[in-house]
């Protein structure tokens, strides 16, 4: 009776075992064919373009919506002092005094400290006269912390632009790309980003709402109050 | 057996019909081969880093070294000379003799061992009788060194690193030798020159990769571990231990780690070579091929031809394998020091002892293929 209990134990821890060595080397074989999958992405890798944009002599062109340093126009503005209550920190620093004569504002200085600016763009938004506005200038290092305090001349000065600039070569960023290319180097030139310009997607909404209010208009004879304001 | 070109023996010969005596030309030749392949070595090493460098950039869709020479090729030169000209810093409260000695104990069992490394018949150092084993007692000094800078640089994550690096060559030195035992039983020496020959019987058919697929692996993954390559570079990683043993040091000191690290990836891409894949041995056989054009092997043409198509094959073998290592440190994660031993012990371990009696049994069986 012991010998089979044995016999039978000893099978059972055998096959146990046996299952034990069968659930590793499958594991071990999974590992193996991952490790062979990763390096065919890493190979595949190589072949690709690289993505570098070698910065002093290649440039990205800043999209158009880009917050940029903000310019300034002096003659325009009107020391209204919006720009101030608008900054998250008041940063605008509006230096005018009152003409008794005139009873009018007159402006002296503006300045801007870019070194604490965050270029949320609160100021060029509210601006009534839109003497502010967002520049594409991005290149705002300096050895002073001071130097980055621009007075209303600095700030109405316009940047060189990435596209005039002779010693640089402008690429265009991903979304400016003609559909299915990934690549600005080897650009054509003149050829259209994909898609349609938000200008353009914007006029062809406006075309597409008179049509239906024209069509509302015509069909139920009922007077759209919503759009009735135009 | 045709001996190929015995540039020892022409060498000696040429000095002593100038009339010196055998004993003064040997003397007189020792030196030259030492000299040719610690060059070798270093050149060796630039290539690798440039290559390094490179093969990452592309990996990584970057460009990669580009403006010291054509392609950045003088990069690692450039790199080398920096290295060269800082300042030698010993921390104050580090052991300075020991810190000193560290990093030489880790460069020179390296270099030694590449006393046995064959580019063909008589182009090596050294042909000594316990050849490959000679590699192995070497390369377990290395981490005695490691421990030695990491404990004495004073510093946490220099111990930690050093105490990696001992556990995990300790680990992997084992599984690395038994695989090397298996081709040992196969080929019935332990030179690598006799290695290499009884793999050229017929071309790349009778390297040993095919007899021996799984020692491959294994002896491969025990190599990427002993040169600390990125998934086993625990000692260094520097998420965890800022720079492992290297953290404290700087300069030449420094640069002797990192030559040490790079020399010793290439002679393990090289130990591969002469190990599983042949060699020198070029894919289809010589002597078949010097039949074809109607040469005898004796010919000082062919025997020329063959011995730089030997060297070539060697160093192309050796730097695919560099490249793959290359490949693996941008495509594997780093493992945990516990996956580390469990690898080594729990799985490294067992199947190479399995391997080894796997060969001694097919030896017994099929003494023809299996080296009887």
């Amino acid at each position: 009776m012991s010998n089979v209990n044995e016999a039978a134990g000893s099978k059972f821890n055998m096959l146990g075992f046996l299952e034990k060595v069968a659930d590793y080397t499958k594991e071990a074989v999974s590992a193996a064919k991952y490790l062979v999958d990763g390096l065919g992405v890493t190979f595949d890798h190589m072949r690709r373009r690289p993505v570098t944009v070698q910065y002093p002599y290649e440039k990205l062109i800043p999209s158009e919506r880009y917050r940029g340093r903000i310019h300034y126009e002096f003659d325009k503005c009107i020391a209204c002092e919006v720009c101030v209550r608008v900054c998250p920190i008041n940063l605008p620093v509006v230096d005018w005094v009152m003409n008794k004569e005139t009873k009018k504002k007159e402006l002296r200085n503006y300045s801007i400290d870019f070194g604490a600016c965050i270029f949320c763009g609160n100021c060029v938004e509210y601006c009534p006269t839109n003497c502010l506005s967002m520049t594409e200038e991005y290149e705002l290092a300096a050895f002073d912390r001071h130097s980055l305090n621009y007075d209303n001349v600095a700030l109405g000065r316009l940047p060189t632009s990435v596209t005039s600039d002779p010693s640089v070569r402008p690429l265009r960023e991903l979304a400016y790309l003609p559909d299915g290319i990934m690549d600005p180097h080897e650009l054509p030139a003149k050829q259209k980003r994909a898609g349609k310009l938000p200008s353009q997607i914007i006029k062809e909404l406006q075309v597409k709402k008179s049509q239906e209010d024209e069509d509302n208009n015509s069909s139920e004879m009922v007077p759209n109050n919503l759009n009735s304001t135009n | 057996m045709n001996s190929g070109i015995d540039l020892e023996m022409s060498f000696t010969q040429g000095v002593q019909n100038l009339g010196l005596s055998h004993e003064l030309a040997h003397l007189l030749w020792i030196p030259l081969p030492m000299l040719l392949v610690l060059v070798s070595a270093v050149i060796g090493v630039l290539v690798t880093v440039w290559l390094e460098r490179k093969i990452s950039a592309a990996a990584q869709q970057r460009i990669g070294p580009e403006y010291a020479g054509a392609l950045g090729i003088l990069q690692p030169m450039a790199d080398g000379l920096k290295l060269l000209v800082k300042e030698d810093i010993i921390p104050a409260r580090a052991d300075s003799v020991l810190f000193t000695v560290g990093p030489i104990l880790v460069l020179v069992p390296v270099i030694l061992s590449w006393l046995i490394v064959p580019f063909g018949q008589n182009l090596l150092i050294s042909n000594v009788g316990i050849g490959i084993f000679l590699w192995i007692a070497l390369s377990s000094i290395q981490p005695i060194g490691l421990l030695m800078s990491g404990y004495s640089s004073n510093n946490k994550y220099s111990l930690l690193g050093g105490l990696r690096a001992a556990a995990q060559s300790i680990s992997y030195e084992i599984p690395l030798a038994l695989a090397v035992l298996a081709i040992v039983m196969m080929s019935n020496s332990l030179s690598t020159v006799d290695i290499v020959e009884q793999q050229n019987t017929a071309g790349f058919l009778s390297w040993n990769i095919w007899r021996q697929p799984v020692g491959f692996i294994i002896f491969w993954i025990c190599a990427l571990a002993e040169c600390e390559r990125l998934p086993f570079d625990l000692p260094e990683a520097e998420e965890e231990l800022v720079a492992g043993y290297q953290t404290e040091y700087a300069g030449m000191k420094f640069a002797l780690f990192y030559l040490a690290g790079y020399i010793n990836l290439v002679l393990s891409a090289l130990l591969v070579s002469v190990l599983y894949l042949g060699g020198w041995g070029f894919p289809i056989s010589i002597d078949w091929f010097s039949s074809l054009i109607g040469l005898s092997i004796d010919n000082p043409l062919v025997q020329i031809m063959a011995g730089s198509i030997g060297i070539v094959m060697t160093i192309l073998k050796a730097y695919l394998l560099v490249f793959l290592a290359i490949l693996l440190r941008w495509t594997t994660p780093r493992v945990r020091i516990d996956q580390l031993l469990d690898l080594g012990w729990k799985f490294l371990l067992p199947i190479s002892l399995v391997n080894l009696l796997v060969t001694a049994s097919l030896k017994l069986a099929f003494p023809m293929t299996f080296g009887g």
